[in-house]
């Protein structure tokens, strides 16, 4: 085919040069994925193998779910993770409206204080953060998780969902105005539902540190009962350090449900980021 | 120094074809207008020709000499973008010299063809700003500079004109013009507006569909349009079709320009059903019994009022026939 | 209008959820870490020592060793990381964003995967993969005949926080990558066509076009790295535990933190001392940030196109 502005050869290297990366990013959660299912000769003896009829074996996961504690840790994940995710959204919106929305003496500076929390990390108040657990009687229990990681999850939603609010149409809403809604309605009715990919974004941003988050439930919530699936792994791997089957495994499940999520929300992610958060 | 010529030139997406073997010739130094309605494949036409797009089949040649296969920067072509394009980075200066200094042109090459480019475009002062201090009008006299910097075979404007409010249209309209006259290049230039069409070129391409309709002098394409689509295309307000038969004759359609349509006579009865008053003329919008609604337009300010009924006629020289497929009967 | 006087109710509850929630667990307790470190325990009782605990964090032999120590590795750790994670990411991205590339998409889900990955997963296989009991790595070097390359390289003091920082590289990639490749996106295609026409192609476009428009992403990126490394601890932790392994060559000072705070073998932790870190980590990073906002980012244009 004639073509005037490209070059085969160019989109060769192209290629070459991504799908070499590619092979990088994807090469160890290969080796693990892989090797859970095989036996622990076949992992040792040959580790890029795949599994074949003799060497294929689930003693791992086995092993994993006899432990039992698993799936107690997944479902503290999930609580946290929805939880903190469901309050980040609300409260990161319902900011993000107010402050994009309305013009009222001090505006720009409760942007300005509420944007702080994107350079300034969580962690360096931990001190202080345990501290206040313990009076308040919160350590050792989900809800300390969950309103950390809200705290640590507004301001980057209020600054995103603030810029995408700014472009909701004017007319809109103030059609919205003269047809008699409330400015609450206007914001559930009429805004939420059209900022709705933004949503998609922040809600990936916000969920991926949560969900691997090691920091925070190791000092506030370390408890068998409250260990979150990362922390749980963290332990396991600990304890089995020995039993690669085990351990495998038990890495396998712990990357499964994030990958799933992420595959799910890709498209969304890269709409959202080319949409608002770095224009 | 810069004649087009195209043939056979075909563009498909997959299984569609939406340039259809387009023939044609543009000599050196002519002022050539691509117009059409919208999705009528002039812009594809004209980025064909610039190198933007590949062509599936036919030849493109400037000069003789094909160029298909040639880089776009390789063609000695320049063009003029609707959104001007320009390196929003860049000083006035450095947008319109980075294709010399590109091309390894010594320095003071290049700041003495910038210098004459902005002198003619009264930019001279604007050379250490960047796109975004100046205001619309400016841009689009940036973009025209880099384009005259590269004194280029062919100049390409893909409806240069659009972004701009109605007075400043005008304005740069006469100095497109102008800068044809001081240039005498060739000049291939892509619009939807038939009056930019009518007061720039030299030859007008009307297509449609993919497809050439005529090939002709602004006035030949009045004068004597090939077909219906033409005849209405070209011409505001748009040309009075009526129907042959209702006026005894063989034809299946009557064409009839607004402006040759008289009020009074018996030819063609109707009613008045609004009145347009420009000042300088009128218009008047006729429904007629046979033939739908007809614009009548009239020298001065004239009275009629609405629901009067009215006679009209007209001067069977002036009336273009065409047949049942609307093509012109001659 | 007459209702522009009243007090407007709604926007106090639209914001009150989220300015509540981040003042008590995010402002409030950081400057509680900041007060608490200018506090310390004599006798048995808590008393305020003023500039004392940093004194002693720099004056210390003992403490200042392990500070600078510490500051020195994340200086590292965060070079590392501008010089690879960086470069490779706009590369990667501008790869991405060629016209017509098929399989973009793929491409461009496949590697961010490593991001999306815990730091205790990251951490393990890459532990696994350089292990030399296991041999992944050697058995790779061999079969393209350079196992005398292959090197312990977790386990040496010379090499391990450069492993470390690459690790973290191969894991965080996947951001600026996304980011650059979204500012890529918004230049417009007719910007990119009046560069072919005027013969600007390749790799000059990229150098001349398309480089300076994405400048100020490229600076967002330094700057979220940037606060990123200076905050890091998780990888560290996974991979060396908490002493930082070996002999603290790869102690950063999020592991220097922890340590301090929670206490390690036979030192019992303190408190005072964990806020006195934080706090200088708070300095160091609001000073970056800062130099950023004054210094980098007044200088940078963004464009509007």
């Amino acid at each position: 085919m004639s073509d005037a502005r490209h070059s085969t050869a160019r989109s060769i290297a192209a290629h070459a040069v991504l799908l070499t990366y590619t092979a990088i990013a994807l090469f160890p959660v290969f080796v693990i994925v892989v090797n859970s299912f095989k036996n622990r000769r076949a992992i040792f003896a040959d580790p890029l193998a795949l599994p074949s009829g003799d060497s294929f074996d689930l003693v791992g996961y086995r092993t994993v779910l006899a432990q039992g504690d698993f799936l107690l840790y997944f479902q503290n994940s999930l609580i946290v993770t929805v939880a903190s995710l469901f309050f980040v959204l609300l409260f990161g919106a319902m900011a993000a409206f107010a402050l994009s929305e309305y013009r009222f003496r001090g505006n720009m500076l409760m942007g300005l204080y509420l944007a702080l929390g994107i350079m300034i990390p969580i962690r360096l108040g931990t001190v202080a953060i345990l501290q206040l657990m313990v009076a308040s009687g919160l350590v050792n229990t989900l809800a300390a998780l969950v309103l950390v990681y809200t705290a640590q999850g507004l301001p980057l939603a209020v600054f995103i969902l603030s810029e995408f609010m700014r472009g909701v149409s004017d007319d809109l809403k103030n059609a919205g105005r003269i047809d008699g809604l409330s400015e609450y309605t206007i914001f559930f009715r009429l805004v939420l539902p059209l900022v709705r990919p933004a949503m998609a974004t922040v809600a990936v941003f916000t969920m991926i540190p949560i969900w691997n988050d090691l920091w925070f439930p190791l000092i506030l919530a370390p408890s068998e009962a409250t260990k979150t699936i990362t922390l749980g792994s963290q332990a396991f791997i600990g304890q089995f350090v020995t039993n690669w089957n085990a351990v495998l495994a038990a890495l396998s499940l712990a990357i499964l449900p994030v990958l799933v999520l992420y595959l799910v929300f890709s498209r969304q992610l890269i709409r959202g980021i080319t949409a608002g958060a770095v224009k | 120094m810069g004649a087009l010529s195209l043939s056979q030139v075909t563009k498909s997406f997959g299984a569609t074809d939406v340039i259809k073997g387009v023939d044609l010739e543009v000599a050196d130094g002519e002022f050539c207008v691509f117009v059409g309605p919208s999705g009528c494949g002039k812009s594809t036409l004209l980025r064909m020709i610039a190198g933007l797009e590949d062509v599936s089949a036919g030849e493109i040649a400037i000069d003789g000499a094909r160029i298909n296969d040639l880089a776009p920067a390789k063609r000695e072509i320049a063009m003029v973008f609707q959104s001007y394009a320009l390196y929003p980075h860049m000083t006035v200066r450095d947008n319109m010299g980075l294709a010399l200094k590109q091309a390894g042109t010594p320095r003071a090459e290049i700041a003495q063809a910038t210098d004459r480019a902005a002198a003619m475009l009264a930019l001279d002062a604007l050379m250490a700003r960047r796109p975004a201090e100046l205001s619309g009008g400016q841009r689009q006299r940036v973009a025209i500079g880099r384009a005259i910097v590269r004194r280029p075979k062919l100049f390409l404007f893909d409806e240069p004109l659009s972004n701009l409010d109605a007075a400043l249209r005008v304005q740069t309209r006469i100095e497109i013009a102008r800068l044809h006259r001081e240039l005498g290049a060739t000049m291939i230039y892509v619009t939807h507006d038939q009056v930019e069409a009518m007061t720039l070129a030299d030859k007008i391409v009307v297509l449609r569909a993919g497809r050439v309709e005529q090939v002709g002098r602004p006035m030949d394409l009045y004068n004597d349009p090939d077909n219906t689509f033409v005849a209405g295309f070209i011409g505001s307000p748009q040309m009075n079709f009526l129907k042959g038969a209702r006026l005894g004759l063989n034809s299946d359609t009557l064409g009839i320009r607004p402006e040759h349509l008289l009020p009074g006579g018996s030819r063609i009865q109707g009613r008045v059903s609004h009145v347009e008053k420009l000042g300088g003329e009128t218009l008047a919008y006729v429904q007629a019994e046979d033939h739908g609604l007809l614009t009548l337009r009239m020298f001065g300010e004239r009275d009629f009022a609405v629901d009067e009924a009215l006679g009209l006629d007209f001067d069977p020289d002036r009336a273009f026939h065409f047949d049942a497929e609307g093509q012109r009967l001659r | 209008m007459a209702q522009r006087r009243a007090f407007r109710w709604h926007i106090a509850v639209f914001l009150a959820p989220a300015v509540l929630v981040y003042t008590a667990i995010m402002i409030v307790p950081l400057f509680g870490t900041l007060n608490l470190s200018l506090f310390n325990v004599v006798e048995g009782q808590r008393v305020f020592v003023g500039l004392q605990n940093f004194a002693t964090l720099l004056g210390d032999p003992r403490w200042s060793a392990s500070f600078w120590n510490a500051l020195g590795n994340n200086a590292w750790f965060f070079l590392v990381h501008m010089l690879v994670q960086n470069p490779v990411g706009v590369a990667l991205a501008a790869l991405l964003s060629s016209p017509r590339l098929r399989g973009a998409a793929f491409y461009r889900t496949a590697i961010f995967i490593p991001t999306i990955l815990s730091f205790v997963i990251v951490g393990f296989v890459w532990k696994l993969i350089l292990s030399p009991i296991w041999g992944i790595a050697p058995g790779m070097l061999d079969a393209v005949g350079l196992k005398a390359l292959f090197a312990p390289w977790l386990g040496r003091e010379g090499t391990a926080l450069t492993t470390l920082a690459l690790i973290s590289v191969w894991q965080f990639v996947g951001i600026p990558m996304m980011l650059i490749y979204a500012a890529l996106l918004t230049i417009p295609d007719e910007v990119i066509e009046a560069a072919e026409i005027d013969g600007v192609t390749g790799w000059a476009q990229f150098w001349k076009i398309k480089l300076p428009l994405i400048l100020p992403s490229i600076g967002i990126i330094s700057i979220l790295t940037f606060v990123g490394n200076f905050n890091a601890f998780d990888l560290i932790y996974v991979t060396q535990g908490a002493l930082a392994g070996p002999n603290f060559s790869t102690d950063i000072l999020g592991t220097f933190l922890y340590r301090t705070f929670f206490g390690f073998q036979l030192q019992i932790g303190d408190p005072h001392m964990g806020a006195t870190i934080a706090t200088a980590m708070f300095a160091i990073i609001l000073l970056g940030v800062c130099f950023y906002l004054f210094a980098i980012q007044r200088r940078m244009r963004r464009y509007q196109f």
